[in-house]
């Protein structure tokens, strides 16, 4: 029975004799029902419509993101304004609106973090998947690989791989963000590998993987029909909590200058900015407002997550 | 006068009322023995009637203990009395003993947790309670962890736990049920004993009316949440009045059947041999504490065959390997030594390689599991499941594959109207039928049946047995049946192969080997069959039709 257990949630079903139009439907109607999921949603909603409204918000103030006032929005001395009503969240050093800028750097966080979260879910989920069902050598030689690639610490590889894409010229040879992606991808897939192997070998023993191969179902079969369905839950919910932690990952490298670059906006360069010119001393809201923002799609997908997992995967919340 | 009674319990988990006006009573120095399918509200109505249920639970009625009025008793002074007047013996005592304690402490915090007493006192009294359960050489033992336990001799601990203060109710439930059958009527016999020994008054929950007869004075049956019938075990076991009582009775029957004498057998002609077992080893890699490899063997030198049309019974208790054999057979596993063949030809023999099924041959040997939750998928349909051996094993079109598994839904009895459902909206009848449909789908010639029954209730386990005796008329199936209940085994199987740790050590017909066994662990595992004595009463019809 404890195999059983780890088959995610077939709890939706409980106490439904009647036929249901679709199990997707069940979880659907599950999950607003429950809170946190709830919670969580609103907020990511609410991050997402921002993020879709920035040019609208940008043309209604008639500031572009990366458009400089240094006559409306630096005072004499050259610092910038607080909250106004022309920028509601005040200004940066170069005289750029706070507001637009935090709105355009909530796309930028979804557009690195979403493809890269999701690649890296195919890929470690495509890979694990092998590993665990071929198992023998090929199981031990990938967890080798996985091994060395967690080995390899983030910080340092991302910087020397993003130096390695200047030419000798000091121009950038593909666009930062594309890096970007592709390094929080290198370094993610490895948790989803990890996760998806572990489940499948579980389930490999199963009767249930059993009974498929007493039909004389094909390896591959076995593995999208029997066994992908059942894990896919599982990791879904995975790729909601790993992505919380991309967005991050891509804040610190525009942190340190080398993800996405100024004049562009983004959440990690802000903060940057604030912190290095001190600026946030006389107009806090220039920290503020990314800082917020970050911490606001933080805490949206962990919510969000969090009632995944209780819907789609119920025997782990409890312990 | 009673020293434990129930008058009127109803106990409810928010608006499911689980228990409906349930009222009994246990006298000291007799045995009442609530029995019920799952799902009946026997441990619900217990656990509620001594405040052991989660606060969730609404309870109500009376419950009388020495007297006094149990329900909305403070926690407190409930806790008092559960152990000093009233001790518990649950079902699974590996879960209920602390892993990192000895043995010889948990025993003794049930006599402190109530009394004050001198260490060495304390262990005087320990040792007597073990030996007093039948743990032999107390002293050397008392300072063991349970893991060095075997299952019978943890339940021993946790008895000897609960008998420690010398309750005047004992309360027991399932106490037996996760043992071996052996097992199982050395832990009846010790109950029994104690509760004469402490004249205590005893309630024993049990889903078997076979495994209480020995032992209960009452019986109160339940059903979903209702009492059924409730009399003298005299009276529920020689002249039930309720077809309920009646139908659990005819399915306890099927173990008694097992030690009937043998009856002449009309001559019947050797079956042509469909499978063969010949000399097959097979060992696991185990992992000792201490690293390093350990060879565990598993099977030694086994050879029998399944005749065509024949059903073969392969018993022997939890670790004898029977499993192990039925993965062998539908080649899910490859021997160390030894051949298997499938109408002479060889399918699985040793080495890289060894296992050659094809396409033909896979679809002739199938498997039902033990556990039809978990050999479902719990994502597809009953339509899909059943489809997926036409789409797999056959060239068929989606039109008729839909006719087929219609067909086959009729064949297992099972309705056409559950086809839409997922597993976890079937019960457990209805899931094993669907694995058996699924098995039998590809009209194999041989089905491995992997303890098909043991995780269904007691009248599920005769229906699903009917179904399969029918199938193998009509669709003349061969059939390895799997199974540590000889009851059930004696009820369907033609001749019955007994391994003890591996090894074969009796093979024949089953009227003969049941009835006159010639090995000492063949008698001791008929002698161990409960409710031997329901085949002694004059009303049983079965015995009658047997002549």
């Amino acid at each position: 029975m404890a195999e059983v257990h780890a088959l995610a949630g077939t709890d939706v079903l409980e106490g439904r004799s009647e036929v249901v139009r679709s199990y997707a439907s069940l979880v659907v109607g599950a999950l607003f029902r429950e809170k946190s999921f709830r919670a969580g949603a609103m907020i990511i909603t609410f991050v997402a419509a921002g993020a879709l409204l920035a040019p609208a918000v940008a043309w209604l103030l008639g500031h572009g993101p990366t458009e400089q006032f240094r006559d409306t929005a630096l005072t004499e001395m050259g610092l910038p304004t607080g909250p106004t009503l022309e920028f509601p969240l005040g200004a940066d050093g170069n005289g750029r609106d706070v507001l637009v800028r935090t709105l355009y750097g909530a796309r930028v966080s979804l557009a690195i973090a979403i493809p890269a979260t999701t690649l890296a879910m195919f890929i470690g989920t495509a890979i694990g998947l092998v590993s665990g069902f071929l198992g023998a050598r090929i199981d031990r030689i990938i967890s080798q690989g996985i091994d060395v690639a967690l080995s390899f610490p983030f910080i340092v590889t991302a910087l020397s791989l993003l130096s390695l894409n200047r030419g000798t010229d000091g121009k950038v040879l593909v666009a930062p963000s594309v890096v970007v992606v592709l390094i929080i991808t290198l370094f993610s897939w490895t948790y989803f590998a990890r996760l998806t192997r572990g489940l499948v070998l579980v389930l490999r023993r199963s009767p249930l993987v059993e009974a498929a191969q007493t039909i004389g179902t094909s390896k591959a079969r076995i593995i999208l029909r029997e066994i992908l369905p059942n894990i896919a839950p599982v990791i879904l919910v995975y790729w909601a909590v790993q992505l919380p932690t991309n967005i991050i990952a891509e804040a610190t490298l525009s942190f340190l200058g080398v993800g996405v670059q100024a004049p562009e906006p983004s959440w990690g360069n802000m903060i940057a900015e604030a912190q290095r010119s001190s600026l946030y001393q006389v107009q806090p809201w220039f920290l503020l407002g990314p800082g917020i923002a970050l911490f606001l799609t933080v805490a949206g997908f962990n919510t969000l997550s969090a009632g995944l997992r209780n819907v789609l995967d119920p025997h782990r919340h409890s312990g | 006068m009673a020293i434990f009674s129930v008058a009127d319990l109803h106990v409810a988990f928010g608006t499911s009322e689980v228990v409906q006006g349930v009222s009994f009573a246990v006298e000291p120095g007799k045995t009442l023995a609530i029995v019920g399918e799952s799902g009946s509200g026997k441990s619900a109505s217990l656990l509620g009637a001594t405040g052991l249920l989660a606060p969730t639970a609404t309870v109500s009625g009376s419950v009388l203990h020495k007297g006094e009025q149990l329900l909305g008793l403070p926690v407190r002074s409930l806790r008092k009395r559960r152990g000093a007047d009233i001790g518990f013996i649950f079902q699974d005592p590996l879960s209920n003993l602390h892993p990192l304690k000895t043995i010889g402490a948990q025993i003794g915090e049930a006599i402190t947790a109530h009394h004050r007493v001198g260490r060495q006192e304390l262990r005087e009294r320990v040792l007597g309670l073990l030996a007093d359960v039948g743990i032999q050489n107390p002293a050397a033992r008392i300072n063991d962890y349970p893991r060095q336990f075997s299952g019978g001799m943890r339940q021993r601990v946790m008895i000897a736990a609960a008998i420690a203060l010398n309750p005047g109710l004992i309360i027991a439930d399932e106490p037996t049920t996760a043992l071996d059958v052996t097992v199982q009527a050395s832990i009846l016999d010790l109950l029994k004993r104690i509760q004469q020994d402490h004249g205590a008054g005893m309630i024993f929950v049990s889903h078997d009316l076979a495994v209480v007869s020995d032992i209960a004075d009452d019986v109160l049956v339940m059903r979903s949440g209702h009492v059924v019938e409730q009399a003298p075990a005299r009276v529920i076991y020689h002249a039930p009045k309720q077809a309920y009582t009646k139908e659990l009775l005819g399915a306890a029957r099927l173990g008694g059947l097992a030690a009937r004498a043998p009856e002449p057998l009309p001559p019947a002609a050797p079956k042509p041999n469909l499978l063969s077992i010949s000399g097959v080893w097979r060992s696991f890699a185990g992992r000792s504490p201490l690293g390093g490899g350990l060879i565990r063997p598993v099977l030694q030198d086994v050879s029998f065959e399944i005749g065509e049309n024949e059903i073969v019974g392969l018993v022997g208790e939890s670790g004898s390997g029977k499993s192990t054999i039925g993965r062998l057979v539908a080649g899910l596993d490859q021997p160390d030594e030894g051949k298997l063949s499938m109408r002479e030809r060889v399918y699985s023999r040793p080495g890289p390689g060894g296992i050659g099924i094809d396409r033909q041959l896979r679809s002739e040997i199938q498997v039902v599991f033990q556990d039809p939750y978990a050999s479902l998928n719990p994502r597809r349909r009953v339509r899909s499941i059943l489809a997926e051996p036409f789409i797999v094993g056959t060239e068929l079109d989606a039109v008729t594959i839909r006719r087929r598994v219609q067909e086959l839904t009729r064949d297992v009895e099972l309705g056409e109207d559950l086809l839409d459902r997922f597993p976890a909206q079937l019960s457990g009848g209805q899931r094993q039928r669907v694995a058996i449909a699924r098995a039998i789908a590809l009209e194999p010639s041989l089905v491995v049946a992997d303890e098909p029954v043991s995780a269904l209730d007691i009248t599920t386990q005769v229906k699903i047995i009917r179904l399969l005796q029918t199938l193998r008329q009509r669709r003349k199936l061969s059939l390895l049946f799997i199974s540590h209940d000889l009851g059930v085994v004696s009820e369907l199987c033609d001749r019955v192969v007994v391994l003890e740790k591996g090894v074969v050590v009796e093979a024949g017909k089953t009227a003969t080997l049941f009835g006159s066994p010639r090995h000492p662990y063949t008698r001791k595992l008929v002698d161990a069959i409960p409710g031997k004595s329901l085949q002694e009463s004059p009303t049983t019809q079965r015995v009658a039709a047997h002549g």
